[in-house]
């Protein structure tokens, strides 16, 4: 029997030890900073990419017009240095900045109107941001103009986003990007992207292999305040684990992705790490549409497998009581989430509102990604979701999925539970209805009714949706916070667990904090 | 050995022992360890559901417990007592090691036989079967198939049993090619037996030995296969406590050693275990390897 031979086993682990010691450059060299992350890139064309990693990229490599305070709640100037909205959010007006691209050439009106055409018809993940733009056009080479078809106040907030980061029109046309209606497959310049960048920001990409290492040098021709670290390199570490081992020896000086649970474990005194709150957050999500589910799984019956679940138990076994309870699906601190209470388990209400729907002996099965997503192991955390439905005489069975079977079996709705992650791309509560609501034609609606959106759809929610999107401020505020109760009644999406987040980083950097719309700020961080 | 011993035995001699005693007896010692070794697997296995152990579905404690008298092997990050995990494992583990070599091993003699005994088309088609399945790595080929069928242990085992059969198959076809040859076979055939009597009666007897000493080996080949398949997500479905997957989520908490260390040792204890044996019987049997 040849199979599996100890030497094998000893190659491995050989190869394996190699990986880990023959890891990059030591963190100590001072003008260089080291990152540990495992890295979801999907693209590193600012268009194409969506993906965490390419956040906190996009942002050190492009600049967007605006971008967010580190209060996470303002909007402050980038490149634009101020702008104007009309009274009905149908008109926007952005006067830049004299800045400069990486090449030396100035950032112009036209180059923002060509980004911005360019995302939207790329129709890539992303282009969503671009939804309902009716025109842009370049007033003159400093000011830029942005017509939207209905009432949009939260299109400054998707300026905010790192995939509208403005890219230098006439270096990436050269290199076959195109911008105009036949974009999306016209455009050739994907490949080009993942070697080159054409951005204006504070540092240039300067070498990328997937899975092993992402590089970015200092932009010497930066317009603003240079960067303190000349080179900056994102290294590939798989797990919470390992990311702290590589911390902790001082191979790297920032571990990205260190759960809770592990962060108490880090024991060396030269490692700081902070605990904050993040605006993301795991959720369960019902599929009505799903086979043989549209009469059972009623409002009423998703209504009681809400009450059934045992949130502050979720809670603790799922991040060790690291993070916080969600009620509707936007994270706690968006707008109007304020006015919203999280649900409260309530067993025996689950069981009555059951058995009047005539389903106590409710079977059930959900298909999940078999990931670990913000330090959450979906595998525990839908264990618990099965303990607790199992309490009121529902059988679940779990289907740990990969992901391409997770996305086929989605679509053609294979099973009636899910559970999956959502993190936000700008500061604003408008996406998580865009992605959540169940109105007719969006995302979360077609998944939930499987292609039958009127089993699930919601008509107070459009109204709403339109109606917070026309005004600002507490009314806009109010909108959000009834949109959040009419998507608690939906009872679709649950959302468990908003995992807090660990910044973890060698005591001697300074400048590492957590933003809603960019990850990790790079350009911010230095060394004492 | 006294002068008056002798002829006492002689006279009364005891009863002989039957040949499953007789062999143990002659097994080297690591032989003897790992057959004492399967044997208490095999009893937790059948007896397991009587032991006085915590649930190994439902929360017992706070979660994370390093072991303790209470907790033996601690808990795991659902409050569950990893011991009594471990040694359910086995419920689920061990009998499917069985099922798989059973009928890898079934179905590669019986198209083995069959290939060896007839040639021709038989052995052309069946063998060549046999080359395309070894050509892939069994890992590689177990995971297509159970990415393919789904997750579940069901789906693990036919995936196991498609890389399994083809070591049987050759094993199987080489000793009946040796032993066609043989002069009482030629009289078989002489005397105008049917052939499928002749492979039955005269050949496949004395065919068994070295498929039984590679399946031996290859049991706990089989269980570590299962739980790596259950590792990376392709065969037991939670809650299950099955040993692959119990260390899958241990092997993120490193520094919750407890967790992947009771499914571990477990693992390991068997894969050793029916290496020692298969050994030992390997040392008896096999001619050709002493």
């Amino acid at each position: 029997m040849t199979h599996f031979r100890l030497k094998h086993g000893l190659t491995a682990l050989a190869l394996a030890g190699s990986a880990v010691f023959a890891a990059p450059a030591l963190a100590q060299d001072d003008d260089t900073l080291v990152i540990a992350r495992s890295m979801d890139v999907n693209s590193l064309d600012p268009s194409r990419a969506f993906c965490d990693t390419c956040q906190f990229y996009l942002t050190a490599v492009y600049e967007t017009l605006v971008t967010l305070d580190p209060d996470n709640k303002t909007l402050v100037p980038n490149l634009a240095e101020s702008w104007e909205v009309n009274d009905d959010f149908t008109e926007f007006t952005f006067m830049l900045k004299d800045a400069v691209f990486a090449d030396g050439s100035p950032v112009e009106a036209s180059d923002v109107v060509w980004t911005f055409e360019r995302l939207k018809n790329l129709k890539a993940s992303p282009s969503f941001l671009m939804d309902g733009l009716a025109s842009a056009e370049a007033v003159d080479a400093k000011t830029v103009k942005f017509t939207v078809e209905a009432p949009n106040a939260e299109f400054l907030n998707k300026v905010s986003a790192p995939y509208a980061g403005i890219i230098n029109a006439e270096v990436a046309e050269a290199n076959g990007a195109v911008a105009g209606d036949g974009a999306a497959e016209g455009d050739k310049a994907e490949p080009w992207f993942l070697e080159n960048s054409a951005g204006s920001g504070p540092f240039q990409l300067a070498g990328y292999s997937p899975e092993a290492e992402l590089r970015l040098a200092r932009n010497d021709s930066y317009w603003g305040t240079a960067p303190a670290f000349s080179e900056i390199v994102v290294t590939q570490i798989q797990d919470a684990v390992s990311q702290a081992q590589a911390l902790e020896t001082g191979q790297v000086d920032i571990a990205m992705q260190i759960d809770p649970d592990t962060a108490q474990s880090i024991r060396s005194g030269d490692v700081t790490t902070e605990v904050v709150p993040s605006f993301n957050f795991v959720y369960i999500g019902f599929i009505p549409g799903a086979k043989g589910m549209s009469e059972v799984l009623t409002p009423e019956v998703r209504q009681a497998l809400a009450l059934a679940i045992d949130y502050d138990g979720m809670l603790d076994f799922t991040v060790g009581g690291n993070g916080t309870k969600v009620a509707a699906p936007i994270p706690n601190g968006f707008p109007g989430t304020a006015g919203l209470t999280p649900r409260e388990q309530d067993v025996e209400k689950a069981k009555e509102m059951l058995a009047a729907a005539g389903q106590s002996d409710l079977k059930l099965v959900a298909g999940y990604p078999n990931d670990n997503i913000y330090g959450v192991d979906f595998n525990i955390m839908m264990q618990k979701v099965q303990q607790d439905f199992a309490a009121v005489g529902v059988e679940l069975e779990l289907k740990p999925l990969t992901w391409a079977v997770w996305r086929d079996e989605l679509g053609a709705g294979e099973w009636p539970v899910t559970a999956i992650y959502y993190a936000p791309d700008y500061y604003g509560s408008g996406q998580y209805v865009a992605y959540f609501a169940m109105i007719e034609g969006y995302p979360w609606t077609g998944r939930a009714g499987v292609g039958n959106d009127a089993l699930v759809a919601n008509p107070a929610e459009a109204e709403l949706y339109a109606k917070a999107l026309a005004s600002s401020g507490e009314e806009a505020e109010a909108a959000y916070t009834a949109l959040g109760e009419e998507m608690m009644k939906d009872a679709i999406i649950l959302p468990l667990v908003s995992p807090n987040l660990v910044l973890a980083y060698r005591n001697d950097i300074e400048g590492v904090r957590y933003s809603a719309c960019c990850n990790l700020p790079l350009a911010e961080i230095s060394r004492k | 050995m006294t002068d008056a011993s002798q002829p006492a035995a002689q006279i009364a001699p005891r009863r002989t022992p039957g040949p499953i005693a007789r062999t143990m007896r002659r097994l080297p010692l690591t032989a003897k360890i790992g057959a004492a070794i399967l044997l208490m697997w095999l009893i937790t296995v059948v007896t397991v559901q009587l032991w006085p152990l915590a649930d190994p579905l439902q929360m017992v404690g706070r979660r994370l417990q390093p072991p303790s008298m209470d907790h033996w092997l601690g808990t795991d990050a659902l409050g569950r007592d990893v011991f009594s995990r471990t040694l359910h494992g086995a419920v689920w583990s061990i009998p499917i090691a069985i099922v798989v070599v059973a009928c890898a091993v079934a179905i590669g003699s019986f198209l083995g036989a069959i290939s060896g005994f007839f040639g021709g088309w038989w052995d052309t088609i069946i063998m060549r079967l046999v080359d395309v399945t070894v050509a892939f790595p069994p890992i590689l080929l177990a995971m297509a198939v159970a990415a393919m069928l789904g997750p579940g242990l069901a789906n693990a085992s036919i995936a196991m049993v498609i890389v399994w059969w083809p070591i049987y198959a050759r094993l199987m076809r080489a000793q009946v090619l040796e032993v066609r040859e043989r002069e009482h076979v030629e009289a078989a055939v002489a005397g105008g037996a049917p052939p499928l009597r002749v492979l039955r009666v005269h050949v496949l007897p004395l065919c068994w030995t070295p498929t039984l000493i590679n399946a031996t080996m290859d049991f706990g080949q089989v269980v570590l296969l299962a739980a790596s398949l259950s590792f990376i997500g392709l065969g037991a479905t939670p809650p299950s406590p099955e040993w692959g997957s119990m260390i899958s989520e241990g092997a993120t908490r490193f520094y919750n050693w407890w967790i992947a260390f009771g499914p571990g040792m477990a693992i390991l204890t068997v894969v050793l275990a029916t290496s020692f044996l298969g050994d030992g019987l390997r040392d008896l049997f096999d001619r050709r390897s002493q």
